[in-house]
């Protein structure tokens, strides 16, 4: 008995639970048996891909002790920068993608640097990097969705064909079963996974979140390590603004706005306590999961908006309190 | 610690120093930005303030465009652009600042009716006419009203709609954020205009007026409805991500698609492309602001309210421009 109750202890068997709670969910509202085909289990796994690649860099963020509100503005600003450089420029997409990703790196930085040297409290240099990030994508955009319609210097727009890349990212492979972009999801969160328990400076996110002091005293470079966690979260971030504007065959200035939150409730509902120093990231798998099955459940049985914010919000709530050790 | 100490103190005098740089910097600045405007107020005729509610959304951001473009042919006017960020107070602050800066002529594109409607009317008062442009202001005291009628776009896209499908057939709406008016005045005009027809609305879902949304959305109503003739959306770029979900369930040769807006770059593009069967103009009206602004202050009378007419985008006129929806 006692046995068994040290394994429904356990995060990871809780999450699970509440995962198998919402999965039965959209076995009784299946809306005419759609729940039933793959299709809508790969459109949830393709719609939660974005979101839940800024969720996996959110978990070192958090971990570390950290939070990281600048994740859906970098997403917009990375989506513009990557269509303009591939779509008007027309760099090489390698190139592009790694000056994005350069580009998400900096802002990871900076708002790290905020944090671990100038000791701001991350929500606030996290905030600032939000606002600030959202502005270069407006600036460098012009204000105005980088799609193919480019326009001519007489004021006309002609259309371009859209990159190899964004068809490429977009497409679904093994015989149309799984989305690009969930393969991204996948790879990230397996390197984050690995980095988290194998890589030494991942067991120092560890040490750094469950408790500062401690963790200088145990000779752990705590600026470093907290620039590290912004910076991979950075990265991240990045990477899905790389996908979005390939899904969407633009970039949009205000993709990713509220991105953020969805982003911490992911993690959160996985069991990842927001105090840090606790949390793996497949926990974060499960949080994911939850989140994306749950809209899904909520759209294809098309319940109006104002039930899916209620419900939404109360089935968070409901997640979060089981997941709670008593 | 002497040296800590020293440190400080120096940190100190640089802080005071730098206040008082900062200070002169400022003051400098703020001269040369008051004679700049005073000259170049002296080089033209009239000054136009021009306070947009949010340059978040690209309509918004092409009405500004239009309007800086209908300016520029008109050498005898400047236009001072505000850009209110979606905020209510921001934007009667922006009012008052036009007011106090004496402009021959306000144009605002109001974030809501009731906070800006004294402040206008304050404007109004003091002699400065006021053309407001796409939203609303309660009561009379303003100059002209500039407009667009979503509910008359919303019935003519219903009939364009039921007469393509030939009086039947199955349709997804998409519709915008129901808490706002275009979202209301598009689905009540779209369910007018089907009235007495055999369409069929199966699925309807609010994107909020995002891409992203309406791909969520339309993928949904793909899984459960094996047959779909047509996505109505509230805008263009839903319909366009309600393609994008089509064509990725291998399903976008066996319906249409049709959104409103109609921007250069947006739907008239995707109509171009063969993507959108259709796309209904929301007309931003800048052009017509612009020229019944000189209008006003050449003194020449204007009517109370502009109601902007609106074309269809199809794939047989977008090379000759669209053509105009019967009143």
């Amino acid at each position: 008995m006692n046995g068994l109750r040290r394994i429904l202890g356990t995060p990871g068997v809780r999450a699970c639970l509440s995962l198998v709670m919402v999965f039965a969910l959209g076995l009784i509202f299946n809306a005419d048996g759609a729940f039933f085909s793959w299709g809508t289990h790969r459109d949830m796994l393709r719609q939660v891909s974005v979101i839940g690649i800024l969720a996996c860099g959110m978990t070192v963020v958090i971990i570390a002790g950290g939070i990281d509100l600048s994740v859906g503005s970098v997403l917009g600003l990375s989506a513009v920068l990557f269509s303009l450089l591939t779509i008007h420029q027309g760099w090489n997409p390698f190139l592009a993608a790694l000056a994005t990703i350069a580009a998400g790196l900096g802002c990871g930085t900076i708002s790290g640097v905020l944090s671990g040297k100038f000791r701001i409290q991350p929500f606030i240099s996290t905030l600032a990097m939000m606002v600030f990030a959202r502005g270069v994508a407006k600036w460098v955009s012009g204000g105005q969705k980088v799609s193919t319609a480019v326009q001519m210097s007489d004021g006309s727009y002609q259309y371009v064909p859209s990159p190899p890349v964004f068809d490429l990212l977009g497409a679904r492979i093994a015989g149309g079963h799984v989305a690009v972009v969930t393969l991204v999801l996948a790879a990230c969160l397996l390197l984050v996974g690995v980095f988290l328990s194998r890589v030494r400076w991942g067991r120092h996110m560890y040490a750094l979140g469950g408790n500062e002091e401690a963790a200088r005293y145990a000779g752990i470079p705590v600026r470093a390590t907290t620039v590290l966690a912004y910076a991979i979260s950075g990265v991240l971030c990045a990477v899905a603004g790389i996908c979005q504007a390939a899904q969407e065959l633009q970039g949009d200035p205000e993709a990713g706005t509220t991105y953020e939150l969805s982003a911490i409730a992911m993690v959160v509902i996985g069991g990842t306590s927001l105090r840090g120093g606790q949390g793996t990231i497949w926990l974060t798998a499960l949080g994911i999961l939850i989140i994306g099955y749950l809209e899904k459940i909520l759209s294809i049985n098309a319940v109006g908006e104002e039930t899916r914010l209620m419900l939404t919000g109360a089935i968070i709530v409901a997640a979060v309190l089981f997941q709670r050790k008593e | 610690m002497k040296y800590g100490l020293s440190r400080l103190r120096r940190r100190g005098r640089r802080d005071a120093k730098s206040a008082l740089r900062n200070d002169i910097v400022f003051l400098l600045g703020f001269l040369v930005c008051v004679t700049a405007g005073v000259s170049h107020a002296q080089a033209h005729k009239w000054t136009i303030g021009m306070s947009q509610c949010n340059l978040g959304e690209p309509w918004r951001v092409q009405m500004n465009a239009d309007i800086r473009k209908a300016a520029e042919e008109h050498p005898e006017i400047t236009v001072i652009f505000k850009d209110a960020q979606n905020d209510n107070l921001r934007q009667v602050a922006h009012v008052e600042e036009f007011v106090r800066a004496g402009v021959n002529l306000i144009i605002i594109s109001p974030k809501e009716a009731a906070p800006l409607t004294r402040p206008v009317a304050d404007a109004y008062g003091r002699g400065i006419p006021v053309i407001v442009l796409d939203r609303r202001v309660l009561g009379d005291r303003y100059t002209c009203f500039i407009g667009a009628d979503n509910r008359k776009i919303g019935r003519a896209a219903g009939r364009w709609i039921a007469a393509l499908l030939g009086g039947k057939g199955t349709v997804v709406e998409l519709k915008g954020l129901m808490t706002s008016t275009p979202g209301q005045d598009r689905n009540a005009g779209f369910r007018e205009g089907i009235r007495g027809s055999g369409i069929d609305v199966i699925f309807e879902a609010d994107m909020k007026w995002l891409e992203p949304d309406a791909r969520k959305e339309m993928e949904s109503a793909l899984a459960r409805f094996p047959h779909i003739d047509l996505v109505y959306a509230h805008n263009d770029p839903a319909a366009h991500g309600a393609y994008l979900a089509a064509k990725a369930a291998g399903r976008e040769a066996t319906m249409k698609f049709v959104g409103i807006d109609g921007l250069p770059q947006e739907g008239q593009m995707y109509v171009r492309q063969g993507i959108l069967a259709a796309s209904f103009e929301y007309p931003t009206g800048g052009r017509e602001a612009i020229r019944t602004a000189l209008s006003i202050l050449s003194g020449t009378s204007v009517p109370k309210e502009i109601t902007l007419p609106s074309r269809v985008f199809t794939k047989d006129n977008i090379a000759k421009g669209g053509e105009w929806l019967p009143e």
